[in-house]
């Protein structure tokens, strides 16, 4: 399944990301292809390994991003992430892994993962939450955050469109913070139940797109612009732009 | 079963070895007993003729010569010889030549083979005496052992003759019993062989005898029961599974199919790809889900577990869901008397309470109510889901937590029938009960927690 690049959408002004090398140690030939062609289409070089041994050179070879499968060969992929750990080397890991219990999340995130994916999973998915781990600089000390015409107060908790004040319920808050932490990065559903929610399964309903929905109208009561934006099938972005 | 195996079966080897140690048992004893009679008739002869030359001491030549002529073999005492020697040396009276030389000590000596029989000559095993008279002389007395003898071989005779049916009763009762032991081992075998073969049905025979083997058996016969009942369990949730799969992958088959098969624009070939991926997408939840029931039974760990507040976990599930319901014209009530110290897996609770949330919404019609409930009651954690939508029937109640179970009123209402079957997993790894009652109108989800339920460690805070 090959999807298109995300459409309808322009690419985010504040994008320091773009053409950032991803290694990808994954030995199903298929899903690493499938991975491959998804993150080349969003501008990234990606480079194949296969096993523990191969994948733990070319991570020292300096890639922006890990995406490593936990069941190499016979062989625990988290064990590259602990040598890479272990000689200080920080670049952030996404892992994936058909081991779906719920110890196995916590033993992928203990070893030094970033981010854990649970097989089968939307390709989108996986590619988002790369770029996630791309962008992840932002600085959690800040008071004060600003995209577009939206401005958010963090000691206040007040925020502010076009200069006037926006009346959010706290939940709406939490979700707004979110995706201002973020400017025009792709969020998925399952990303904002996990991060905003701290639900770590999918609900079944249609609960996200409400609370957005929500957070839509009282930023925008008119419906004349587009703060946030639902990119199709994966979830949705803050405009940057507007 | 045959003759051959009846000798290699177990019990019959138990019944050969047990006849064994009973046979070298009583030849033990057989053999002390007949050491014991023979050793005492020895001492009994010898003691009678020690005593009998005692008695003879004081008495002078003439009245031993007197004494010893009468029939020897008529005397009570039943000496077989007598022989005198006087003070010179020479025998006075009696047979020289049968005397042995034994010392002169007035005790009881045994010889093997030293009394001639009077009647062909033959020598026969005998005791002597030799005393010292008070006159001087030396009196020899014998006897012939021949009858301990004879007495000893009819005592070993008798023993052996008693020995060899004791063993072979022993035998034959122990093949009795093999037999009869291989015979029930042999039904059940052949019950076994016959599960193994495919005949689920079948059961191990229980006689109404309480053995150990019947004990035995009638808890395998509990145990094919639950297997067979959990393999009709997973037969249907795998032809349900195989249904739930099977449709979607036929629907966005047949919409692809339809598309390339009309020659169609980039527009509508798009639509019917869409269409296609939404069902595959429909798919794809049903086995996340399946895929998470599994990931919920083998992963939640004792260890895993800390203190947390349930109510203050149905408060975020609820401030989660309120605007789904807003926007459905549901009205939310909750009601939480906090806290609810609780021991677990706070993701995992989180997940139960969603699942009973998201039903309550999805089958609740505009203008209802949903309500959450948290508290104590009777010092343990309750929880409370309910709603004013269609209700469960009474005949579905038992059927809901089933896997992939879809009750009669769900109708088109999306969903794929795994929520209450994670909920209830997940409320039985915490020791907790979930049932459903009639909340007339609607359905009314009880999460309590039972004895088994991780006791809070009254240390520390609830989170």
């Amino acid at each position: 399944m090959i999807n298109p690049p995300f459409d309808s959408v322009s690419n985010p002004t504040m994008d320091t990301s773009a053409g950032a090398p991803v290694l990808v140690v994954e030995d199903e030939r298929d899903l690493a292809e499938e991975i491959r062609l998804e993150l080349q289409a969003s501008g990234h070089p990606v480079q194949l390994s296969e096993t523990v041994d191969e994948g733990l050179r070319a991570a020292r070879s300096g890639p922006a991003v890990l995406v490593i499968d936990r069941m190499l060969q016979g062989q625990d992929g988290l064990s590259i992430i602990e040598a890479l750990r272990a000689e200080g080397n920080a670049t952030p890991a996404l892992v994936i892994s058909a081991l779906s219990s719920v110890d196995d999340r916590i033993t992928g995130l203990k070893a030094g993962g970033d981010d854990y994916l649970v097989k089968p999973f939307d390709i989108r998915e996986l590619s988002a939450r790369v770029e996630a781990l791309l962008r992840r600089r932002g600085d959690a000390r800040l008071t004060r955050l600003q995209v577009g015409l939206l401005e958010m107060d963090l000691v206040e908790r007040t925020v502010q469109c076009e200069g006037k004040p926006v009346d959010l319920l706290p939940r709406e808050f939490t979700l707004l913070e979110y995706f201002m932490r973020r400017p025009g990065q792709v969020v998925t559903r399952a990303m904002l139940l996990e991060d905003v929610w701290n639900f770590k399964f999918m609900a079944q309903t249609n609960v996200v797109d409400v609370q957005i929905g929500n957070l839509r109208r009282k930023l925008d009561p008119a419906g004349a612009r587009r703060f946030v934006v639902n990119i199709r099938a994966v979830g949705f972005k803050l405009n940057a732009d507007q | 079963m045959r003759i051959s195996e009846v000798f290699k079966a177990q019990p019959f080897r138990l019944a050969l070895a047990f006849a064994v140690a009973v046979s070298v048992a009583t030849t033990a004893a057989f053999a002390f007993i007949y050491l014991q009679v023979s050793s005492a008739e020895f001492q009994r002869v010898g003691a009678m003729l020690v005593e009998e030359a005692a008695a003879s001491q004081g008495d002078t030549e003439a009245e031993l010569r007197r004494g010893f002529e009468l029939p020897l073999t008529r005397d009570i005492r039943r000496l077989d010889f007598a022989a005198l020697i006087d003070v010179e040396g020479r025998v006075a009276f009696g047979k020289a030549a049968s005397i042995p030389s034994i010392p002169v000590d007035g005790k009881a000596h045994f010889f093997p083979d030293q009394l001639a029989r009077t009647e062909d000559g033959a020598r026969e095993p005998a005791v002597f005496v030799a005393r010292r008279l008070t006159e001087g002389g030396t009196l020899v007395l014998g006897r012939n052992l021949r009858e301990v003898y004879i007495l000893q071989e009819t005592l070993l005779r008798t023993l052996a003759i008693a020995l060899l049916p004791t063993a072979l009763l022993i035998l034959l009762i122990g093949a009795i019993i093999a037999r009869r032991a291989s015979h029930r081992f042999e039904r059940v075998h052949g019950a076994i062989v016959r599960i193994m073969n495919g005949e689920l049905d079948s059961r191990l025979p229980v006689s109404n005898k309480d053995g150990d083997i019947d004990r035995v058996a009638h808890a395998v016969n509990l145990m094919l029961d639950e297997i067979a009942r959990l393999l009709e369990q997973l037969k249907s949730a795998g032809d349900t599974i195989a249904h739930d799969l099977r449709t979607p992958l036929a629907v966005a088959r047949a919409k692809i199919e339809r598309a390339l098969n009309n020659e169609t624009g980039i527009e509508q070939l798009r639509e019917a790809m869409e269409a296609a991926l939404a069902q595959i997408e429909k798919a794809s939840v049903t086995i996340s889900a399946i895929l998470r029931i599994s990931a919920v039974e083998n992963g939640a760990r004792e260890t895993r577990f800390r203190d947390f507040d349930l109510a203050a976990i149905c408060e975020q599930v609820f401030d989660f869901y309120e605007p789904l319901a807003e926007s459905k014209g549901v009205m939310m009530i909750a009601d939480t008397a906090k806290p609810v110290p609780v021991r677990g897996d706070q993701d995992l609770m989180r997940e139960a309470l969603s699942n009973l949330i998201d039903n309550a919404i999805k089958f609740t019609p505009a203008g209802g109510s949903v309500r959450i409930g948290a508290r104590m009651t009777e010092g343990r954690p309750f929880v409370l889901v309910s709603d004013t939508g269609v209700g469960v029937p009474p005949q579905e109640r038992a059927k809901i937590f089933d896997r992939f179970y879809r009750g009669e009123r769900s109708g088109q209402t999306p969903g794929h029938g795994l929520g209450l079957s994670i909920a209830e997993t997940i409320a039985n790894l915490h020791g907790f009960k979930l049932t459903v009652e009639d909340n007339n109108p609607g359905a009314r989800f009880e999460l309590r927690a039972t004895s088994s339920a991780p006791a809070v460690r009254l240390a520390r805070e609830p989170a």
